[in-house]
């Protein structure tokens, strides 16, 4: 791929009146900016309402937000003594204290350093010291995590923050209540060396400097470093994906330039899916924030039971997920009889919808789903299906405005429409590296260009397929074997509930097909090993039949619901002692 | 033998917690309930011709005198006690199916009780002065029906309100029944240590059968696994405070004592079974609920 290279733009055909073919420039220089100007121009509107699973709750308007995160922001320069681009680590669930303290975080002129609240303490440790965070907010429920993590840390500041925060004064008692004698998930907080402070108490302190808090962030511009967004990659330990204030408001113009004017200020979006992920935090924090509507916020959304209530009470018209929840949702028999009436649409990502599960979806609730596709280096969003009869069922749809997408061969030359090749993308959302790691920077980064790992075909039109991730292919005996063809197949089984393929060596072939399966429950009478290669026989040709069957309860999942066939891939080196 | 305040209290509290069962519920919830009737007939099956021969049974098994005769057949012709939905609720069982037993239950009980103990206790030859007159029950019955529609009334208001106030009811269920057990135990030592030991065994039994009974007969007419569990906690949870109301207001003096004795005993042990009936059950439904979640589209 050469640096004068203009490849072409299929798509733009696609795009017709409704979307942009040029990416229109950000109204905003930064985050800070974006949360303040809607903050004032939403003031009295309801920007966040947290939903617990017997639907006790509390709502923040987009006021409350900008102060409190004033509060906050000032909280970190003042008593904190942050400087503009220190880190600042969270970790926590979907609540009120997560959009107070990112954006405070923001404001501050600091760098967001999004952190899954159920890690372990050595994830935690590797994270906090790889990006070099100073201070930590973490939910109380695993504070007790805290006496291992802090001392091996660069650590200078913890704060703590509930699941009811700035509830109503008597739900908060209660739920907390219920955390302390009930469900006993609220531990002691050990001792520590360094200063812990409530939420509330840190706002109460930062409140009296916050009068200043816009000349923290005035500096701020599109250059500066916005979140470390820490992603596994399917290879080693997890690395920091630095993404500008540019890059996230780059992709929630192409967020909001393909979705066509389509979300409105009344809307209520339900967010189940993590804000710590990147998909939540652009589709649903920066995207139905930035125009004023509301976000139903769901701290625990397994079992999918937890969100009846939310689902009630609430007028929702948006629901972003992945396949698993609206898969979920659809076994409830509160949400098979009564569908949220306003619902306008549905948002799945993170990975592939099942068809079967769309087209329920449809029947069910009369509304369409929208499948993008992304990764976490660019923000996330890089291709959508539109949310009309322009969608392609099976495909992850075009890119969005403003960014180029080809698919090339190994030796980085473009392959022709209907070829597989792996997907690059180059474009306004794509990340400036991962965080020093100028080796794994350049693997993924070349001119520009982000090779995303994935292998896909386009059509002439630019609508794309996945076809599968490059580095999950097995080789055997020379032919490519794409794990997802194979799992497809063995999911066509009434007995299978999952499966993952991952390759093992092999003396003949090099590498053999290996299948993990887990068993429907419902399915009543045994399931073989000879069953399944009977069935894989009528779908699949000799080369590409798993060599090799392990029954198992479950598979290892991402947060979000992915199958993580890197976890099994680690298991296969451990077996065979790679 | 309660004394006037404690009647008062008792009664208090009783509306009280059907405010909290009010609460506790939406309008949708019983739409969604009456869209497979079946659970709630199934569960009506088990509460009012399982449950009442039940209680004749035992009470015929175990010999017992007239008076705790007709304390365990009121006992056993009583509707869902709102303990029931707690226990439920943590068992993760289906709340608004245990709910809308507990609601309908109450509902139709103001014709089921009267006819019910009427035709065990002429079966089992209880004479005149132990008889409850219907007028009675049907009365307590109708007065408790204003607050759980006032309750309907404040979820629908606010959900936090709600919540907090089916919290306060369910809570208070188990806070009648210690203040029962606090209250009367003391008095009633002596009688406690000279019963005997057929007199135990039918009042523990009634609550553990029932449960038994009430789980198998769900499964047999085709409910799951997790409908069953509350059907099963529903049959074997009775209306304990509310049987104690209808008998202080029908009896008094020795007779009430007698009579009260089954009752205070019942819901002092089903306390206990149920407890331990409930950590069994959410087990259970934890299990289950994930693989729900993980469950494929059926083609």
């Amino acid at each position: 791929m050469t640096d004068g290279y203009t490849p072409p733009r299929p798509w733009l055909a696609s795009y017709g009146a409704t979307i942009p073919h040029d990416l229109p420039a950000s109204r905003y220089k930064s985050l800070a900016d974006l949360v303040d100007q809607a903050c004032q121009g939403h003031a009295k509107r309801r920007a966040f309402t947290c939903v617990v699973p017997n639907g006790m709750n509390g709502t923040l308007t987009y006021a409350q937000i900008g102060a409190m995160s004033d509060a906050f922001a000032a909280y970190l320069r003042h008593e904190c003594g942050l400087q503009p681009g220190d880190r600042v680590a969270v970790q926590l669930p979907n609540g009120l204290p997560y959009p107070v303290v990112a954006f405070g975080v923001f404001k501050a002129g600091c760098v967001l350093v999004n952190t899954n609240p159920m890690y372990t303490p050595s994830e935690m440790i590797h994270q906090f010291n790889d990006s070099g965070a100073k201070v930590l907010v973490i939910v109380d429920m695993f504070a007790d995590k805290l006496a291992e993590v802090v001392p091996q840390t660069g650590l200078q500041a913890v704060v703590l923050a509930g699941v009811p925060e700035f509830f109503p004064k008597l739900p908060e008692t209660i739920v907390r209540g219920v955390q302390i004698v009930w469900s006993r998930t609220l531990p002691p907080v050990p001792k520590l060396a360094v200063p812990v402070t409530r939420l509330r108490a840190a706002l109460a302190r930062g409140r009296p400097h916050a009068a200043n808090v816009r000349s923290f962030w005035q500096a701020t511009g599109p250059e500066d470093l916005a979140l470390l967004q820490y992603t596994g990659g399917t290879t080693g330990v997890a690395k920091g994906a630095m993404l500008s204030h540019g890059n996230m408001l780059a992709n929630l113009a192409q967020v909001q330039a393909v979705s066509g004017g389509l979300m409105a200020t009344d809307d209520c979006v339900l967010t189940a899916l993590p804000l710590y992920h990147i998909f939540a935090f652009t589709a649903n924090l920066l995207t139905f924030f930035e125009i004023g509507a509301r976000n139903i916020l769901i701290p625990s959304p397994r079992p999918v039971q937890n969100l009846q209530r939310a689902i009630e009470n609430y007028p929702i018209t948006w629901i972003t997920g992945v396949n698993t929840l609206f898969n979920g949702l659809m076994n409830e028999e509160w949400f098979a009889a009564y569908p949220p009436k306003k619902l306008r649409a549905a948002i799945a990502g993170g990975t592939a919808l099942h068809e079967a599960v769309a087209t329920r979806w449809r029947a069910m609730t009369g509304t369409p789903s929208a499948e993008g596709y992304g990764l976490t280096e660019t923000a996330p969003l890089v291709s959508f299906n539109p949310l009309d009869d322009r969608a392609r069922p099976g495909s992850i749809g075009i890119p969005v405005p403003g960014c180029d997408v080809v698919l090339v061969d190994d030796d980085g030359k473009p392959v022709p429409a209907g070829t597989p090749g792996e997907l690059i993308v180059r474009g306004p959302q794509v990340m400036s590296g991962y965080w020093q790691r100028p080796e794994e920077t350049a693997k993924t980064l070349q001119k520009g260009w982000l090779f995303t790992g994935d292998v896909a075909v386009m059509d002439e039109d630019g609508f794309l397929r996945i076809v599968d991730r490059k580095k999950d292919l097995v080789l055997v005996s020379g032919f490519n074997v794409y794990p997802n063809e194979v799992e497809d197949a063995l999911a066509k089984m009434e007995a299978v509930l999952e499966a993952a393929v991952v390759p093992i060596p092999d003396a003949k072939t090099g590498e053999a097909v290996r299948a993990y399966i887990v068993k429907n429950p419902d399915y009543e009478g045994d399931l073989t090993t000879e069953d399944i290669l009977r069935h894989c026989k009528g779908l699949l040709t000799d080369y590409k039949l798993p060599k090799s069957i392990i029954m198992r309860d479950e598979l290892p999942k991402s947060p979000i619901g992915k199958i993580l066939r890197k976890d099994l891939k680690a298991e296969v080196r451990a077996e065979f002692g790679l | 033998m309660l004394t006037e305040l404690e009647t008062k209290l008792l009664g208090v509290m009783m509306m009280v917690i059907m405010l909290g069962m009010g609460s506790s519920m939406t309008y949708r919830d019983f739409l969604i309930a009456f869209r497979r009737p079946k659970g709630i007939l199934v569960g009506l099956l088990s509460q009012y011709m399982v449950m009442p021969f039940l209680g004749y049974a035992l009470a015929l098994i175990m010999g017992l005198p007239p008076a705790m005769a007709a304390g365990l057949i009121l006992i056993a012709c009583m509707p869902g006690g709102t303990t029931s939905n707690v226990f439920t609720y943590f068992s993760k069982g289906v709340l608004a199916l245990s709910i809308m037993m507990t609601t309908v239950s109450t509902l139709v009980a103001v014709v089921t009780v009267p006819l019910l103990l009427s035709f065990y206790g002429g079966l089992a030859g209880l004479s005149g002065d132990y008889v409850i007159p219907a007028g009675n029950v049907a009365q307590v019955l109708v007065v408790l029906l204003v607050p759980t529609v006032i309750g309907m009334g404040l979820r629908k208001l606010n959900a936090n309100i709600g919540a907090t106030i089916e919290l306060v009811g369910s809570m208070l269920g188990v806070a009648v029944i210690l203040f029962l057990i606090g209250s009367w135990v003391p008095r009633n030592y002596q009688m406690l240590l000279d019963t005997g030991f057929p007199v135990y065994v039918a009042t523990i039994g009634i609550g553990l059968t029932g449960m038994l009974l009430g789980y198998w007969l769900a499964r047999g007419l085709g409910q799951d696994s997790n409908r069953a569990r509350t059907i099963s906690l529903e049959t074997g949870i009775q209306n304990g405070p509310l049987a104690v109301l209808i008998i202080t207001l029908t009896f008094s003096g020795t007779m009430q004592q007698e009579v009260l004795f089954i009752p205070i005993l019942y819901s002092l042990f089903i306390v206990i079974t149920s407890s331990l009936i409930t950590i069994w059950y959410r087990r259970n439904a934890t299990a289950e609920a994930l693989a729900r979640d993980a469950a494929k589209v059926r083609r």
